[in-house]
């Protein structure tokens, strides 16, 4: 049984007027979702239902003004709660739709969310992405109760992918901010989380809500904050994530540009809290961890590696305004190389390489972008050095080979901490 | 005859010595002036290297990346050095004027009025020139970057040729600031740009038509002959 709270928090300027005080909020931001969002609303209401029957709860989708019908999509959805468990109780599921204001972006979704959780109270609150296909109720169990039942403040998901898929995440974002931060959240611009309401006044107390947050780059925004402020982290399994297409016809160095612009962004904030840590610990794991099958993909190699060919000539001049020497003459020296089966970025090599980009992008030598986006000839490099040196592996081997990576990362810190503030 | 040698050179000798006694206090006076301001420029462009040294410009200049920008555009002096240079200049010129202007020679002042209504003209066309050239390098370097990443395998060619656009743009409009052969340059840059154009589409459309194929089955037929990757990047 479902009531879905009047609307009335349309065009309201408090979005959760008339609800009571809730213990559990989750999260949907949408936009023109609607092919998607009424299985993530039923799949949301059952986790809630069957994990949570004594708490109060809401969901609240925090839309971007979609023209699909999004928001009837979620004021319809319900559950055949006696179809799904065959024991529950009911329990005090609520419905809110509400239009984000501001900049559009996530950024602006969630911080209606974290603005909706501060007025109800909520304890525990979770965010989970409208295009969702493969959320399960256990999903919201495994954000929620760590924070509910076990104190942790902030729950990163960890997916299990093909040993192919997250790239960035994998080449850069986890050994970059592991190396940076000391934890190891495996996958730290996951999507989905879980976290206290008391992390969730603290994001809102943060003055980044007209700044690119808002835009993109809300995820890593959000873990690294979380852990560079010291709140209690852990990551919850949640098995697959099979979601929409963003956008097939995505540009891969505007991509870059998001997340590794975030990353370095953040690492100007947070400079005094990584220099000082050394090495990396792991972090509390929540749900049972499998594998999945490797079913072979298409990756056109000889297109990667020619653009990085490309990009080595081309940008070489920019490229010196910048890069050390010993990188550059690597590059150089890889980029004339023929033979396509020994093509090998080596990691201390492309730890190397990202710390000078980082070092470039915090001395301001060019326009930040033109460096970041300059980076993704250099990343296919590596990403085709990867494919080429893991094409026989099982996905725990590839695992394992990114953890040396990680470690290069690790050990090549210090490159980075000594030349932030010299001019070495 | 003596009358004759007195009207025809001794009078206007004498003129000539009456009128350079008369000149000479006021050409001591912009001597002076001028050796003044020498001194003073040199005593500025001093204390200007100083002020910016102990403000660790060259450090801050190396660190961003401006130092080598310099020496690749072939400037040997430190951005210091460079700034005091300028004052020092910019100081002469002013008292060089100065001088000028106290020998009261009508000729001169008559140059030197129209030397400085011009002057803005001069000044505005050298900031459409900078503006031009750092516009160039900005774009062409943002196109550089963007065809490098989408492929283009001219991306060297593409960013030289928006870069020289932008410039020949800026050259139009300064010359054209400047009063110099205002119709000649406009006309020679509305027949070179037509002629690029013209060029570009004759190529485009005689030379690469099979290219122009290629690209656009490429870009259009679903199922083409190169399979997309399946790697996801995020």
């Amino acid at each position: 049984m479902t009531e879905t709270a009047p609307d009335t928090a349309a065009n309201s300027p408090d979005p959760s007027a008339g609800l009571d005080a809730v213990d559990i909020l989750v999260g949907v931001p949408s936009f023109n979702n609607a092919k998607t969002i009424g299985h993530v609303v039923r799949a949301v209401e059952a986790g809630l239902t069957k994990y949570f029957p004594d708490r109060r709860s809401v969901l609240v989708n925090s839309d971007g003004g979609s023209t699909d019908g999004t928001a009837d999509v979620v004021r319809e959805a319900s559950v055949d709660l006696d179809a799904v468990l065959l024991d529950h109780r009911v329990g005090g599921f609520r419905k809110l739709v509400t239009p984000y204001h501001g900049i559009p972006g996530k950024g602006s979704a969630f911080r209606t969310v974290f603005e909706i959780a501060r007025q109800l109270g909520a304890k525990a609150c979770a965010v989970v992405d409208a295009d969702l296909r493969s959320i399960t109720p256990e999903w919201i169990e495994l954000l929620i109760k760590p924070v509910l039942e076990e104190g942790y403040d902030y729950v990163a998901p960890y997916y299990m992918r093909h040993k192919y898929d997250g790239t960035i995440t994998n080449t850069i974002v986890y050994p970059l901010t592991r190396a940076l931060y000391g934890k190891r959240i495996r996958q730290p611009i996951g999507g989905d989380f879980g976290f206290s309401g008391k992390l969730a006044s603290f994001f809102l107390g943060k003055d980044v809500w007209e700044s690119d947050v808002a835009r993109f780059g809300i995820d890593i925004w959000m873990t690294t904050s979380a852990i560079a402020n010291g709140f209690k982290i852990c990551q919850a399994f949640l098995g697959a994530k099979i979601h929409d297409a963003k956008d097939p016809g995505a540009d891969l160095s505007a991509m870059l540009h998001q997340v590794v612009g975030s990353v370095f962004g953040l690492m100007e904030e947070y400079a005094p809290t990584w220099r000082s840590v050394e090495g990396s610990e792991p972090v509390a794991t929540f749900g049972f961890v499998y594998s999945v099958g490797l079913e072979p993909i298409h990756v056109n190699l000889e297109k990667m590696i020619e653009m990085f060919r490309m990009g080595v000539r081309d940008l070489d001049a920019f490229y010196n305004s910048f890069l050390p020497g010993d990188t550059l003459g690597f590059l150089r020296a890889l980029a004339a190389q023929r033979d396509v089966k020994t093509f090998a970025y080596p990691d201390r090599e492309w730890v190397r390489t990202v710390m000078s980009f980082a070092l470039a992008c915090h001395r301001k030598a060019v326009r930040r972008e033109h460096i970041i986006k300059s980076l993704t000839p250099l990343y296919l490099g590596k990403v085709a050095s990867f494919v080429i040196e893991n094409w026989d592996c099982t996905a725990d081997e590839v695992e394992r080979r990114l953890e040396e990576l990680c470690l290069a990362f690790e050990k090549g810190k210090g490159y980075l901490v000594e030349r932030w503030d010299g001019e070495v | 005859m003596k009358n004759f040698i007195d009207k025809v050179i001794v009078e206007p000798l004498r003129e000539v010595v009456r009128n350079l006694v008369a000149f000479l206090p006021y050409l001591l006076t912009g001597i002076v002036v001028f050796a003044i301001g020498l001194g003073l420029a040199w005593l500025i462009k001093a204390l200007v290297v100083k002020i910016f040294k102990l403000l660790k410009l060259d450090a801050a200049c190396a660190h961003s990346g401006l130092a080598d920008a310099l020496k690749k555009m072939a400037v040997r002096d430190t951005p210091a050095k460079l700034i005091g240079r300028t004052f020092y200049w910019l100081v002469t010129f002013i008292f060089f004027i100065l001088a000028l202007k106290v020998m009261k020679v009508p000729v001169i002042d008559q140059l030197l009025e129209k030397f400085l209504l011009y002057l803005p003209n001069v000044f505005v066309a050298l900031i459409i020139l900078i503006i031009g050239w750092l516009l160039g390098n900005f774009l062409g370097r943002a196109a550089l970057i963007a065809s490098v990443n989408a492929g283009v395998r001219l991306s060297s060619q593409l960013s030289k040729g928006v870069k020289g656009l932008i410039m020949l743009f800026a050259f139009v409009m300064a010359f054209e600031q400047l009063g110099i052969g205002r119709s000649t340059v406009i006309a020679a840059f509305t027949i070179a740009l037509g002629g690029i154009v013209l060029a570009l589409a004759l190529a485009f459309g005689l030379g690469g038509k099979d290219l122009a194929r290629g690209f656009l089955e490429k870009r259009f037929k679903k199922n083409g002959d190169g399979e997309p990757d399946e790697l996801k990047h995020l």
